[in-house]
This record gives structure tokens, C-alpha cells and sequence, in this order.
């Protein structure tokens, strides 16, 4: 792990066990399956909900500011405590969190290398039921950080004027337009296909099966060498609701240290139901 | 209990054993060649109506010994609904809870079973036979439970568990060879946790080596509950092709339309995996010729309106009136 561009934010599970209960660490879980924090999550852990908590509720945006101080005061999150964020799906969602965090400017956030299913496989981690609770806290945010996101007219100038380099996260079959999201997910669009230009690079190359990242060296020969991207350039990363793209977001550029990559977290679902958007199949 | 004039004491009396087969029938109209004689055993007419009761009652008699099993502490396990159902009854009548963590595309009939028959029902977006290391899903969250609420629930784990091997060692083999007058030359069936065809196998090799065990499993992408294609069988730790002489793919479609043709030709209202097994049994028969085979029937079709309806949309005309 020592070899990422930013090694300080990633933990192993060894890390996380030993730090349990540690004043000034904060774990939070955030998964696909919004009933798996309930069922048992790592003791001390809060669970956001990324349907209801980490969405505005009105629009279809991110929580506002505001809303995000509430979410981790009421937590009791301090601005400067060490924030531990897992999940299911290889760190799906909670990578989408890292991104949200990151968004409003806070300093120590990590991933916790593997998410729930590494913990959940070794033995004698344990688990808990009980609800967490801390003093709240009063929590201030940044304004939200706006080179860490991608728009969809940004992501259209990039396509038309072949500008920063698009990396399509989602598996061939999404990429293709053979289907539009994955078998059994709600959320979907109008049209199938990709943004032209983008290259196509499914998130779980980023991955070993137990779901921990894989070295840099495999890395750089998957996105660098494999797929061509240039380091320095401008990189977005999308998906279909964002959370998949946070997790290789992550990984240019934290893991492999990419100069500028953003989250177009609008991703297919935006771009594949406007009007008029050039589509390649 | 007395087996010749089948009158219990409970339920669980009803289980089959050596003394107490489930019947084999035999099938005539739709077998290709006269001179290899097939018979369905009919593991529907086990008491919680599937073949998974024969696991269920192991993996609980394996808990009340040794896992701690009380009416404090019940049951959690991942399931695509049968084990579920013979589980949630067999707590039922102990007195002990039930857990089920079932995946989104088991059908409807099988949920509301798990329902009636008092389990407790989580239900997550995962493959339709839970896969263990295939991702998160019905498996990962059941773990959870016994984990973190371990006061709460303990997992037999059918995908791991050598009572479900032995269950089938100690009766479908024995009842199989048995039943069979040890002429047994082909045995058919499918595979998911693979406790079926490990015990059955096992079992039956050691009688008569020569006995032709072969599998039949559907083609990728298919929604046959319980059932894995082979590219997911390697997951199953129950899983050993030492003691399996084939793996046959068939279309999974097949696994619907073979069992309408169960249904209207033999009067066997049996579900799609037993249509799937059939139409495996079927092409062997046409190559072999020859032979005393067995086919195991795992459930009948009740459970699969629905599906059969997905499947065969003409099965609705006329069952609205004018």
C-alpha cells in the first residue's frame, strides 16, 4: 500500500481493528444494501444511508453544505477526527461518501481496504448491532469543491472537443448498450451506449476478488499503459449514479496520483435521458 | 410413528428415511427408448414439500447438539427459498425463530411461504442461488446477523456444511439404491450447494462404481431458483467433480417448457429444475439406450406460478372471465 501516490488514505482492517474505540477516529459505513448496517456493522460504526442521507431529498443533487454539517454533527464528527468510511460492493458507496467529504473539504478522510466483505471474512472481527451514539458536534463544512466534480456540459465540451480524457467505469455489456444498468437496479436511463470518446475501463479492474485495490504497478498497467490515459491530462470518471466512478475517481487519483480527475456523478442516468446528447453504442 | 399405517406423532416423524422413501415413479410417455427404464423421485412429497427438508432436518439436529440452537437463539441462513421453507417449519414446530435472507428474483410464492411458515424475511439484490465469494448479497448478510447477533441467530450454512452432505449419504442415496434393487446404472440430477449430488454420489459409487452420476445445469443468466450455472459451481466448498461423471448445459428456457410437458404428458406437476434435469435425462437416454436411471425431483411446480407465467405467458388465456 505504501507505493500509492497517497498512501495515508487507505487502512487495512488490521489498522481498523487496532484503532476501535481510539478518541479522534470515526468509522461510518455506507453500503449498497441500506439493510446491511442494521444487521451488524463494525462496533462504533455509524451507517449513512446514501438513498436519504448523502442525496438531496427534492432535487437530484448531493446534500447541500448545510445539510452535510447536520448529517455529521448529529454523528458527532469533529473537523478534525480521522473519518474511516466502508461498505459493501467493494467500497461502492463508500467511495461515493470519500467523494462527498472530499467535496466539503474534509481533511482526514480513508478507505477502509476491502470494505465489510474483507472484515466480514476474517475471523474473530467483530460485529454489533447496537446503535452508535456520540455527542454531537458542530461541524463546519467548506464550500464544496468544484474541481472534484464533473457537470454534464463539461462533460459534453470534453467529448465534442475530445478535451480531458472520459473513463467509462461501468461493466461492457452498460458500455456497449447491450443493457442499461446492471440486473436488478432501479435506477436507469432512456438510451444505452457511452459518451463518445470515452475508453472503457470497468471499476473492478481496480480490484483483486477479496476487493482490496490491486498494487500501483497493476494499476498503472491498467489505466497508464492499458488504457492509455495520461496522467497529467484532465480525467473524468462516470458511471451510472456516480458511485461506481467515485471508486475509480479514487483510485486515478489518489492511488495512482492523476494531476486532475473529477466525478461526473450525473453520470449515465443524466446523460443517457437528455434530449439531443451524441451517444455511441 | 408407524410408517405402514402413517399415523405420527409429529411432523417431523414424516421425514423420509430408509423405512420411508419418497416414492420413485416411473416415466413412461415421455421417454425416447423402451429399454432404459427412468424413474422421477419425488422429493416434493417430502413433509415441508421439497428435498431440502432432508438437509434442514440435519443442519438442525447438528445445531440442537452442537451449535447452540435454543428458543433464545434461532436460525439465520441465506436461501433461495426451499431451505428457507424447511427450516422455517422445522423451527416452527420445535419452537425455535427464523431468519431467511432470501435473493430479490426468488419468486413470489416462495417468500410468502417463507412468510407463512413464520420466518423472519430479509430479501437483497443478488443472484438467484446465493453464491458464496460471488459478491456481497444474501450470504454476506445472513454472516452479518450470526455475527453481530450472535445471542440472536446461528448459521447452519447449507454451502458449507457436511450435515448436508450427509444427509443425502444416510437416505436419498441409500433409498435410491434400495429402491432400485441396486440396478441403478445412471443417476440424474442438478446442482447448487452440491449436497445432493456429493452424499447421493458418494454413497452410491461405493455400492456399484460404475454408476453414471451426471448433472445437469442450466445456461447463464438463468432464473431457475436454487441452481447454478456451471461457470459458479467452483464456489460451492460441498462441490467435488471427482465423484460427477458429466455436467450437461441446457437452455434454461427448456427447464419451463420441460416442465409443462412433466405436467400434461405424465401428470408429474413438477417444477423447472425438474424439467431441466429431465430434459438432461432425456438427451443421455437418447445417446445411451440402455439402462436404469433415476432423475431426483426436487420440488413440484406449485411454487412457480409466477415463473411459469414469466415463462409461458399463454398459461393466463382464459382464466379471466368474459
Amino acid at each position: 500500500m505504501s507505493d500509492y501516490a497517497h498512501p495515508e488514505v487507505l487502512v487495512t482492517t488490521d489498522w481498523v481493528q487496532a484503532n476501535l474505540g481510539k478518541s479522534g477516529v470515526c468509522l461510518v459505513e455506507v453500503d449498497v444494501d441500506t439493510q446491511a448496517y442494521d444487521a451488524g456493522h463494525i462496533p462504533g460504526a455509524f451507517g449513512f444511508n446514501w438513498q436519504t442521507q448523502l442525496q438531496d431529498q427534492l432535487t437530484r443533487d448531493i446534500i447541500s453544505k448545510e445539510a452535510f454539517e447536520t448529517l455529521l454533527s448529529r454523528a458527532g464528527i469533529s473537523n478534525g477526527d480521522t473519518v474511516v468510511l466502508y461498505g459493501d460492493h467493494s467500497n461502492w458507496f463508500a467511495a461515493y461518501a470519500f467523494w462527498l467529504f472530499k467535496m466539503y473539504g474534509h481533511a482526514d478522510v480513508r478507505l477502509m481496504n476491502g470494505g465489510r466483505a474483507k472484515w466480514l471474512s476474517e475471523k474473530d472481527r467483530p460485529l454489533t448491532a447496537e446503535k452508535t451514539t456520540r455527542p454531537a458536534t458542530r461541524y463546519r463544512a467548506a464550500a464544496p469543491d468544484a474541481t472534484l466534480r464533473a457537470r454534464v456540459a463539461e462533460v459534453l465540451a470534453a467529448s465534442a472537443r475530445r478535451g480531458a480524457q472520459l473513463v467509462d467505469v461501468r461493466s461492457p455489456d452498460e458500455f456497449s448498450g447491450k443493457v442499461i444498468a446492471p440486473p436488478g437496479m432501479t435506477e436507469t436511463a432512456q438510451r444505452g451506449g457511452h459518451i463518445p470518446g470515452a475508453k472503457s475501463v470497468p471499476w473492478s479492474s481496480a480490484v483483486h476478488p477479496n476487493g482490496t485495490f490491486k498494487s500501483r504497478a497493476d494499476l498503472e498497467a491498467i489505466y497508464l499503459q492499458g488504457a492509455g490515459l495520461e496522467p497529467k491530462r484532465e480525467t473524468i470518471a462516470y458511471c451510472r449514479i456516480g458511485e461506481r466512478s467515485s471508486h475509480t475517481w479514487f483510485v486515478l487519483k489518489y492511488l495512482l496520483g492523476l494531476t486532475s480527475v473529477r466525478n461526473y456523478d450525473g453520470s449515465w442516468t443524466e446523460y443517457g435521458s437528455m434530449v439531443g446528447m451524441p451517444i455511441e453504442r | 410413528m408407524n410408517h405402514a399405517t402413517r399415523v405420527y406423532e409429529d411432523i417431523l416423524q414424516t421425514l423420509p428415511s430408509l423405512d420411508n422413501p419418497t416414492p420413485m415413479v416411473r416415466v413412461n410417455r415421455l421417454n425416447p427408448c423402451p429399454n432404459f427404464l427412468l424413474y422421477a423421485k419425488l422429493e416434493w412429497l417430502n413433509p415441508f414439500g421439497s428435498i431440502k427438508d432432508r438437509a434442514a432436518a440435519y443442519l438442525i439436529r447438528d445445531l440442537e447438539q452442537h451449535g447452540g440452537l435454543s428458543a433464545r437463539r434461532g436460525i439465520v441462513e441465506p436461501t433461495s427459498g426451499n431451505t428457507g421453507i424447511s427450516l422455517a417449519a422445522m423451527c416452527a414446530a420445535l419452537g425455535y425463530r427464523m431468519r431467511a435472507v432470501v435473493p430479490n428474483r426468488v419468486p413470489l410464492e416462495k417468500k410468502v411461504l417463507l412468510r407463512i411458515a413464520g420466518a423472519e424475511l430479509d430479501v437483497v439484490n443478488d443472484d438467484v442461488c446465493p453464491s458464496p465469494g460471488m459478491g456481497e448479497g444474501s450470504i454476506n448478510l445472513a454472516k452479518t446477523y450470526a455475527r453481530a447477533q450472535a445471542d440472536k441467530y446461528v448459521m447452519p450454512n447449507q454451502y458449507e456444511n457436511e450435515e448436508n452432505v450427509r444427509a443425502h449419504y444416510e437416505t436419498t442415496g441409500p433409498e435410491i439404491w434400495r429402491q432400485t434393487e441396486g440396478q441403478l446404472t445412471h443417476l440424474f440430477l442438478s446442482l447448487g450447494t452440491c449436497g445432493t449430488v456429493t452424499g447421493c454420489s458418494r454413497f452410491l459409487k461405493e455400492r456399484k462404481p460404475g454408476v453414471r452420476v451426471i448433472a445437469v445445469q442450466p445456461s447463464e443468466g438463468h432464473d431457475v431458483p436454487g441452481l447454478r450455472n456451471i461457470s459458479q459451481l467452483d464456489v460451492s466448498k460441498l462441490y467435488d467433480p471427482s465423484i460427477i461423471d458429466e455436467i450437461l448445459e441446457v437452455d434454461y428456457e427448456l427447464a419451463y417448457s420441460r416442465a409443462l410437458d412433466l405436467a400434461r404428458t405424465e401428470g408429474l406437476l413438477a417444477g423447472p429444475s425438474s424439467g431441466l434435469i429431465f430434459e438432461g435425462a432425456r438427451r443421455v437416454i437418447e445417446r445411451d439406450r440402455v439402462g436404469v436411471g433415476v432423475a431426483i425431483f426436487p420440488d413440484n411446480v406449485f411454487k412457480y406460478v409466477s415463473n411459469m407465467v414469466k415463462h409461458a405467458p399463454q398459461l393466463t388465456e382464459g382464466t379471466q372471465s368474459r
